[in-house]
């Protein structure tokens, strides 16, 4: 079997000191391979959104280890760490974080902006991302002016545009209704099973969790179940399955975690 | 991220607040402009003291009196004019004249160009052909060696043996009744030169008075070093010496003043040798540095003035920065974790306040030119008429450049403070912030 693309052993996260210790996780061992799409189900407080922080290296954990690519991470310095999250990463949050003033496309942009591309390759490949989202005709809009629907639909164009080799999503429905909000995770399905992009969803909602491949339940710091869906995805999209095979080479390779 | 992107949204960030930038910038204005326009008037008077200095003869030029009468005069100034008698020392040669070894010693100084003892000359009035009225007369010599910045013809001939000519001030050829300063070149004047020894014994002044006449080969523009002279020639000189001291005994003559022409590199040099010999120098610079101490007092009044404005602007950048990076704490935590270094994080919102104080001193510079040349205008249509050549303010491009530069580098100080709070926020805290 391949190796994991994240690898956790013994994760543990604590806060605070003393009397005040709160041990937000108490040991998590995790294999996530690439490709798949798993979801981080668990109550307010059981500790997910702070296993997701970890997984993202937003985070370090106060003991374990996180191997990437099965490279460990924790040896890695700042610079790297923030190379790593603006090259391979994408991120996808509950309330969108956008600059609200600013154009549409100059936030899907912003990733690549600190990355320093230059303006012509960048707004190019903004554009492409739009494009994917099927919002092209809004890259001039002020980003304040979209519907809550097509805000998260620029925040995944956001995500998508330095192409991630994971997206990390954060209750990325949790701000919407259930029929726009049934159209984003039709996307980000499609992204996972299309491009070949490791999906972590981070979710209290059992629906979308069900429609992952996987479900990792976490509570009290802990996982406590964590196995294969039955009845995974919408029959609809099934048939897209078949597109599997087809995935774009460039994102079936492996992420080069190099080492100082 | 690139630093020309950083750059770019500095300013566009200045635009989100507009009334609290424009607020800030306007404060960082006051100081900018106030330090600006000082600088520029300072630049414009050195320029007229020099062009002054010019006028009296030069940087080589000295004037000399023996030292025991310097000191007598100084001390006199220093003590409102009282003074203990003592035997030793107030001999009755306080007032010296300048004895022949001083001179020769004084000839022989490294550097020293041309020396000449002065002989007084004094006469009593000037008039022209075209005017009934008399002026009263100063005189002084034209030192050879020493160039002189005419405003019409040329100076005066230094040669002994040449005629006597005479440069006179362009007010005192307006008041001979030469309305076009330019026709006086040329002209012959009549000077009233009296006789000491004719005028002891008699009691009506113009039977003791010879008149003689001197051609005007130039006027100088009036100033304020050298407001009421008129320079007269060598021949001319020492044509009102002889008449001045006709019949007095031989050798009762002395000289209380000396000139000398020097070497404007070594003057200071010169100078401590002079007085060694005993001979107190003053140079044109002395005089005028009197002037300009007062002058710059002022000036130094006015740069604090500027200076408090731009620390008052400082806490200013200071508190919109604070304020900016509290209310973009969400934005600061995406761009941490979409990757951006804290150290970008810092140099971005610094590159801000360096922006404030970019506008701050540009709007600073344009508007104090603006003010500088009205001032000018004003100033030499009204009370700097007499002197055409006197500019108030003077812009000179790198003063300006470096005060903006600087006060970009206070700016820039100003904002660490905020942007290290920035750069250290953790993106996690900084994207749950509400």
């Amino acid at each position: 079997m391949k190796s994991a693309l994240i690898s956790t052993r013994g994760l543990k996260k604590i806060y605070g000191k003393r009397d005040s210790k709160f041990e937000a996780l108490k040991g998590i061992d995790l294999d996530i391979h690439s490709g798949e799409s798993v979801a981080i189900i668990g109550k307010s407080g059981s500790g997910k959104s702070t296993l997701m922080h970890l997984l993202a290296l937003l985070d370090k954990p106060t003991e374990g280890s996180i191997k990437l690519n099965g490279k460990n991470t924790s040896k890695l310095k700042q610079g790297k760490l923030n190379r790593l999250r603006n090259k391979e990463f994408g991120f996808v949050f509950q309330s969108f974080f956008m600059n609200s003033n600013d154009s549409v496309l100059n936030n899907v942009i912003l990733p690549l902006k600190i990355a320093g591309i230059r303006r012509s390759e960048r707004r190019r490949r903004a554009l492409e991302a739009l494009k994917t989202v099927e919002l092209e005709d809004k890259a001039k809009n002020k980003a304040n002016d979209l519907s809550g629907g097509q805000k998260q639909r620029v925040c995944i164009a956001r995500a998508l545009v330095n192409n991630p080799k994971i997206i990390f999503a954060d209750e990325p429905t949790g701000n919407l209704d259930s029929a726009t909000g049934a159209k984003i995770e039709e996307l980000l399905f499609s992204l996972n099973r299309n491009k070949g992009i490791t999906l972590i969803v981070v979710t209290h909602d059992e629906e979308l969790a069900m429609k992952c491949d996987r479900q990792i339940r976490i509570a009290d710091g802990q996982i406590v179940a964590d196995g294969v869906s039955g009845a995974k995805h919408d029959p609809k999209l099934i048939e897209d399955e078949n597109l599997d095979g087809m995935r774009d080479k460039n994102h079936t390779k492996e992420i080069e975690v190099e080492e100082k | 991220m690139k630093v020309l992107d950083i750059i770019h949204d500095a300013n566009s960030n200045l635009w989100r607040s507009k009334l609290r930038s424009f607020l800030t910038i306007l404060a960082i204005f006051v100081g900018s402009f106030t330090i600006i326009l000082n600088s520029a008037i300072n630049a414009g008077v050195n320029q007229f003291l020099d062009k002054q200095i010019e006028n009296m003869g030069g940087e080589g030029y000295l004037e000399m009196m023996p030292k025991s009468t310097y000191d007598s005069i100084s001390s006199m100034l220093n003590n409102n004019g009282i003074i203990e008698y003592t035997e030793e020392r107030d001999n009755g040669e306080t007032t010296s004249y300048i004895k022949d070894e001083e001179v020769e010693k004084a000839k022989n100084l490294d550097g020293v160009e041309s020396f000449y003892l002065l002989s007084s000359a004094s006469a009593d009035y000037v008039t022209s052909k075209r005017t009934e009225k008399r002026y009263r007369a100063m005189m002084n010599l034209v030192v050879p060696g020493i160039t002189f910045d005419m405003s019409n013809g040329k100076a005066p001939n230094t040669d002994e043996n040449a005629d006597y000519e005479i440069a006179i001030n362009e007010d005192l050829a307006k008041a001979l009744g030469y309305e076009n300063i330019a026709e006086i070149v040329g002209e012959k004047i009549q000077i009233a030169v009296p006789n000491t020894l004719k005028c002891y014994s008699t009691i009506k002044r113009n039977e003791c008075q010879t008149i003689i006449e001197a051609t005007v080969v130039g006027t100088q523009a009036p100033g304020i070093l050298s407001m009421a002279g008129s320079r007269a020639n060598m021949a001319l000189w020492n044509r009102i010496n002889e008449i001045n001291t006709e019949g007095l005994p031989e050798g009762s003559q002395h000289s209380y003043q000396a000139v000398a022409n020097v070497d404007p590199e070594k003057k200071d040099e010169i100078k401590k040798q002079l007085e060694e010999i005993g001979l107190s120098a003053m140079s044109v610079e002395d005089e005028a540095g009197m002037f300009q101490t007062f002058f710059d007092a002022i000036l130094i009044v006015f740069n604090i003035f500027g200076a408090i404005a731009l620390v008052a602007a400082s806490i200013g950048i200071i508190n919109t920065l604070f304020m900016a990076v509290q209310e973009r704490t969400r934005e600061i935590g995406l761009d941490k974790a979409l990757g951006m270094s804290n150290s970008k994080v810092f140099l971005s919102f610094t590159a801000e306040a360096i922006m404030l104080g970019f506008w701050g001193s540009l709007f600073g510079i344009v508007v104090s030119m603006i003010v500088g040349g009205i001032a000018n205008k004003v100033a030499t249509e009204t009370f700097l008429s007499d002197f055409p050549t006197f500019q108030l303010t003077i812009f000179e491009p790198w003063t300006m450049i470096s005060i903006a530069l600087i006060i970009m580098f206070i700016a820039f100080l100003a904002g660490t403070l905020p942007a290290r709070r920035a750069s250290k926020k953790n993106p996690i805290d900084a994207l749950r912030y509400e």
